[in-house]
């Protein structure tokens, strides 16, 4: 057996250690600096989201939260100018072609979808990343009770036009408006009934 | 169990690491030219996912509570250096036939962006454990299946006459534009088999 | 070899003579991810670049620390200290492009030619040196990606930038997988004509030379390669 050659470990090992150290102080500080505006941007999307998907609400209440099938969803109260609620914003997601689509959702008090947006989408560039046009968004618009996606002919009320190869994103898309119309169904119905 | 089976199949067919993410391109173009080095390839690929996935899921979820979330791509790709250091050096200590196998592969995997991919991947998605273990091996399988059906491929276009200005790299890309576009074909198909 | 080079040829052989992509043939992988779109094509080779520079600035200054034994993963948690910089900054003030790159932002730690240039150049060579190379290869990183992304986003999306210009309908082939491989296989073979032209050598994959790994690599050390069959392939 070889002599144990402090210089050959220790000196590797220690360098390499520090070089670590340092490297994370270095992350540390510049985490330091950037979390507060990568919370603070967040916080300024939703807010902006919000209101583009609930147009006629003044103010919104607080993130409260509601829970359907053991899963507990944000969502936000929408108020008017004198405070009386006047319909809801619902947070859901459904798992597209890329990941997780982040979706908000305004719904009125009768129930019909007053708007929707996407928080966050990672589809395929050119197909799925579509669902961001206004006209496949625009769909939603004034439409109530369970949305299906259809691939051809003219859509009826409740139904879809899907992208143009893209129908799973449209298919998630879809499930993540009617899980926050369920949503709407349960916290509407405690809060009316 | 569907959801098994879907992650698998998903990772394997529709989302091809390889082919429609694009990670791992390096030894996809580099190491694929004969069928026993591309199978000998994905195998530690395969083997060294597994393992990265299995160690750095529960390592984020360390970070992630003590709100290190930032760190998270440096410990991972230490963690996978390590890991195949560790793993070469067992492997050649103790399994001395395999390492004769796969040991000339696994320095190779060090850097590799599909190994690396897969582990931010899992978290990002928010897979539970054993949904990222089996998406890791989905993954894993899906580079074996590229790999070896792009060495086939390469092997025919050894024996064709290519025009001069594409010789070398430039049909080889086209050669894997055409197998990416055979994949492209299972688009939709585990969301219909599983609907 | 670098010894007698001046600065300014430094700089430009990143651009042109070695471009890391067409003719190093590294880095293939966001080549290929980001080009769907110039804007993301954009960002991504900036983003590198940056983290090119700076490391190899890093690298080079701690070239006489760093023991030659660790002196891959030390490298390697300098460039990924300098990705993680990155892709904080990223986040906190380009959010919507780090929703494009996704995890290929991460994902720049294992860019070949970031670890390549370290190996290849910064870790034997002076800071100012360094830098300009490093200043170089980014640049030229990028321009490949815009040329490759230009033709992609054209074709595929019919737009240049997010301006649609295209009056008819687009190919969207082309900003999927398949059209990424096929048109960075024409840009290349553009690419060698271009060299052959000038007297240069076509790009190959330098089988495992062009690894970042390869100083490590035992096979290597003993001269055979990866692929040791080689010349049994007829």
């Amino acid at each position: 057996m070889k002599k144990f050659d402090f210089k050959e470990v220790i000196v590797p090992a220690v360098s390499l250690f520090l070089i670590c150290l340092v490297a994370t102080a270095l992350l540390a500080v510049t985490n330091r600096v950037t979390a507060p505006k990568i919370e603070q941007l967040a916080a300024e999307t939703e807010n902006e989201t919000k209101k583009e998907v609930l147009k006629q609400a003044n103010s919104f209440s607080q993130a409260k939260t509601v829970t359907l099938d053991s899963k507990v969803y944000t969502y936000y109260e929408g108020l008017d100018s004198s405070g009386k609620l006047i319909g809801y914003v619902f947070s859901t997601s459904a798992k597209g072609y890329g990941g997780d689509i982040s979706v908000m959702t305004g719904i009125d008090g009768e129930g019909v979808i007053k708007g929707v947006s996407i928080l966050s989408i990672s589809e395929t560039a050119g197909l799925g990343m579509n669902a961001k046009n206004e006209d496949f968004l625009n769909q939603y618009n004034e439409k109530s009770g369970a949305l299906s996606v259809i691939k051809n002919g003219a859509a009826k009320d409740n139904e879809i036009q899907a992208l143009t190869g893209a129908t799973i994103t449209s298919n998630a898309m879809t499930t993540a408006v009617n899980l926050a119309q369920s949503l709407y169904q349960k916290v509407g119905g405690e809060n009316n009934g | 169990m569907k959801i098994f089976f879907s992650i698998l199949l998903t990772a394997i067919l529709t989302n091809n690491y390889i082919l429609s993410k694009f990670l791992g391109i390096c030894p996809f173009l580099g190491v694929s030219k004969k069928l026993n080095t591309a199978v000998g390839m994905s195998a530690a690929v395969i083997f060294v996912m597994l393992l990265s996935s299995a160690v750095t899921y529960p390592l984020n979820t360390f970070l992630d509570k003590h709100d290190l979330g930032y760190l998270q791509t440096i410990v991972f790709i230490l963690v996978i250096a390590a890991l195949v250091q560790l793993v070469e050096i067992v492997l050649k200590k103790y399994i001395p036939a395999l390492y004769a196998s796969l040991g000339i592969y696994l320095p190779l995997i060090t850097t590799n962006c599909a190994v690396l991919g897969v582990t931010i991947l899992n978290i990002d998605n928010g897979y539970s454990f054993s949904h990222a273990m089996i998406n890791s091996l989905g993954a894993g399988l899906g580079f074996m299946v590229a790999m070896v059906m792009f060495a086939g491929v390469r092997s025919r276009l050894e024996s064709c006459q290519v025009p001069k200005f594409l010789q070398g790299l430039p049909i080889t890309l086209v050669a894997a534009s055409l197998t990416s576009l055979s994949f492209l074909g299972f688009t939709g198909l585990v969301e219909n088999m599983f609907a | 070899m670098a010894k007698q080079k001046s600065l300014k040829e430094e700089f430009t052989k990143g651009i042109v003579k070695e471009n890391p992509v067409l003719r190093l043939v590294l880095g293939t992988c966001p080549t290929l991810a980001t080009t769907t779109s110039m804007e993301s094509a954009i960002g991504m080779g900036i983003s590198a670049a940056i983290v090119l520079v700076c490391s190899n600035i890093v690298i080079s200054a701690l070239r006489k620390v760093i023991p030659q034994k660790v002196r891959i993963p030390c490298y390697i948690v300098v460039i990924a200290s300098f990705v993680t910089i990155v892709q904080l900054l990223v986040k906190a003030f380009v959010p919507s492009l780090d929703q494009q790159l996704g995890v290929y932002l991460p994902l720049i730690v294992v860019n070949c030619i970031i670890l390549g240039r370290a190996e290849a150049f910064a870790g034997k060579n002076g800071i100012v040196a360094s830098a300009v190379d490093g200043l170089g290869m980014g640049i030229g990183f990028t321009c490949a990606l815009i040329v490759i992304s230009a033709i992609r986003e054209l074709l595929g999306a019919g737009s240049l930038l997010g301006h649609g210009i295209l009056p008819f309908p687009a190919m969207t082939i082309f900003i999927l997988a398949p059209g990424g491989f096929f048109v960075f296989g024409l840009v290349m073979a553009c690419a060698n004509k271009l060299a052959e032209a000038g007297g240069g050598k076509k790009a190959e994959l330098g089988g495992c030379k062009a690894c970042p790994m390869a100083s490590s690599c035992e096979k290597l050390a003993k001269g055979e390669d990866c692929e040791k069959e080689k010349e049994a392939v007829k």
